[in-house]
């Protein structure tokens, strides 16, 4: 799997220009105790690039991502955001950066807008700011709701607000759908689109393969606190297995006569449905439309969730 | 706004919403005004002459400040780096300065709002207390003793990592620290070693300054010496505090 070993520094990311890129990490290293959490990494996310961190937990994501937000410092290894170091605390920096914190991150007692106002003035902006900021996640009118009092969704919304409410440049987002419905979720798919599209740089954290598969220009998948695949989903799981599964109702093929159509290599029984694995997709379809008719017949290729599952190793993906 | 005012506007939002802590912030102290002015009612201190409430009441106020001002940092503190709310504000280019500036202002109202209350209440008839002319320089002594209660408050709430934690070093602090200083008996009617051992401690000079200034006890000089003493403990005491902050439990 070449194409899928992990980029050196020197890998062109998209988006490059003549400014820095927006993180620059070259052979990056944080161990506690004897657990190292990361492990030697190096990657480079250009200006404008919807950048995804997937990976189980433990991987070593959230420390990797504190490193880049300054919260942490690497062991060794040099760490570039925006041309700058993150560490020490770099109040310079520090306004170019938005950081999605945990849901629970509100000061207490106060409303939705009310919170927001002070996170804008902690970043100097105005009140309109803060306006904007909960309009573009949907709650302006929850905006006279006690943050205590907003559920789960809206929390999560509200923390996404907080981390854009000054304009950042580059944005690090950790699980922003995770307490989100359909509708929520969908919806902010559409304002991180707006972000890349008003040309933010966008960090990534989730577990939400689709997700990532549907939003991020390039991923990263880590693995025991190293980078085990780095490129566009596209690239990721057109180099991963070259397996087409065709899924016939079960009434209308057996699993015998399944086995003798040439080019079928693997014949498999799942809930009302004959599973056909292939390399040859388009000669077993013309074989089972003279069988079966193609009516009802499902194809499925392979999806990120199955490069990220070879990958990691782990069956099915952490929660 | 700036970041010092948008934290101040929090904290106050925060504090007078919370009604049952704002209740007791302003009652305990008075709670104990009752109960001693009832204990001592009319008697006065055999060393000294003096009624009991001339005792007691400067007392109680002193270390009911003070007290306020430890806890009130060290849960607000504590609290922030659990939930992350120091995180959110580290993560700003808001100086540590800003922060607990806000919370250095709220500290010195909710003193004000206590001392004006628990004055009130000791003047009236069934405690006694008069008030001496020089009264005025209580607010000095009582800003230095907050100063310092504060920044031993800041540093509790940056070591604590849970409410148990907080309350349990404090009132380990506070209520030996309120005996041993004479904010609820006469250090006059204590042995000579307590007496000497208050000596380092910031209550003992809190106490000092503010019996000398609401009950025109001592000289002025007592004052003076009580503000500077105060001022050193709030000089160093901040000093520790500013080093031992810290954003996060995280390394």
């Amino acid at each position: 799997m070449t194409s899928t070993a992990p980029h050196t520094p020197h890998d062109p990311p998209p988006g490059t220009s003549a400014e820095p890129a927006a993180v620059a990490l070259t052979d990056v290293h944080k161990t506690y105790g004897t657990t190292r959490a990361v492990d030697g990494v190096s990657l480079t996310v250009g200006r404008g690039e919807f950048f995804g961190l997937l990976g189980p937990n433990g991987a070593g994501k959230t420390t990797l991502v504190e490193i880049m937000e300054g919260q942490r410092r690497a062991d060794s290894g040099t760490v570039t955001v925006l041309g700058e170091s993150p560490w020490p605390r770099n109040t310079a920096l520090l306004p170019r950066l938005g950081v999605q914190t945990q849901s629970s991150a509100f000061f207490v007692r106060l409303t939705a807008r009310e919170h927001l106002v002070t996170m804008a003035a902690l970043y100097r902006c105005d009140a309109a700011a803060a306006e904007r900021a909960l309009a573009s996640v949907g709650l302006t009118e929850q905006g006279a709701t006690r943050v205590d009092d907003l559920s789960g969704g809206q929390r999560q919304r509200l923390a996404i607000a907080s981390a854009l409410v000054h304009d950042p440049e580059l944005i690090f987002l950790d699980e922003p759908t995770a307490a989100l419905d359909p509708q929520a979720r969908r919806s902010l798919w559409q304002v991180l689109r707006d972000l890349k599209g008003a040309g933010r740089t966008i960090v990534y954290t989730t577990h939400h393969l689709d997700e990532a598969e549907a939003l991020c220009d390039r991923v990263a998948i880590m693995v025991d606190g190293k980078v085990a695949a780095l490129d566009s989903p596209g690239r990721l799981i057109a180099a991963s297995s070259p397996t087409t599964r065709l899924l016939v109702p079960a009434d209308r093929l057996t699993a015998d006569r399944a086995r003798a159509i040439p080019g079928v290599d693997r014949v498999t029984e799942e809930g009302g449905s004959i599973v056909l694995e292939t390399l040859a997709s388009g000669q077993v379809l013309a074989a089972v439309d003279e069988i079966a008719g193609l009516q009802g017949v499902q194809t499925r290729t392979a999806s990120l969730e199955d490069v990220y599952l070879a990958l990691t190793g782990t069956g099915t993906p952490q929660p | 706004m700036s970041a010092y005012t948008a934290l101040s506007q929090a904290g106050y939002r925060a504090y007078t919403r919370d009604r049952t802590t704002l209740f007791f912030t302003f009652a305990f102290p008075l709670i104990f005004l009752v109960v001693f002015g009832l204990i001592f009612h009319g008697q006065t201190v055999e060393e000294s002459g003096k009624p009991y409430i001339n005792y007691i009441a400067p007392g109680v106020l002193s270390w009911g400040v003070g007290n306020a001002a430890v806890f009130g940092v060290g849960f607000v503190l504590m609290q922030w780096r659990r939930d992350d709310i120091l995180r959110l504000i580290r993560m700003t280019p808001t100086p540590v300065s800003a922060v607990l500036a806000s919370r250095y202002v709220l500290a010195l109202a909710i003193g004000a709002v206590q001392a004006v209350l628990f004055v009130a209440v000791a003047l009236l008839p069934s405690f006694g207390l008069q008030l001496d002319g020089r009264w005025p320089l209580a607010l000095p002594v009582l800003v230095l003793g907050i100063t310092a209660f504060l920044a031993l408050g800041v540093i509790v709430g940056s070591y604590a990592k849970t409410p148990e934690a907080v309350a349990a070093v404090a009132n380990c602090l506070m209520i030996p620290m309120a005996f041993l200083s004479g904010s609820f008996f006469p250090l006059d009617a204590m042995p000579q070693w307590m007496q000497s051992l208050s000596r380092v401690l910031p209550l003992r000079y809190l106490n000092d300054g503010v019996s000398g200034a609401l009950t025109g006890g001592g000289t002025l000089t007592d004052i003076g010496v009580a503000c500077a003493v105060l001022a050193g403990f709030a000089l160093v005491l901040g000093a520790v505090a500013l080093k031992t902050f810290r954003w996060s439990d995280k390394t």
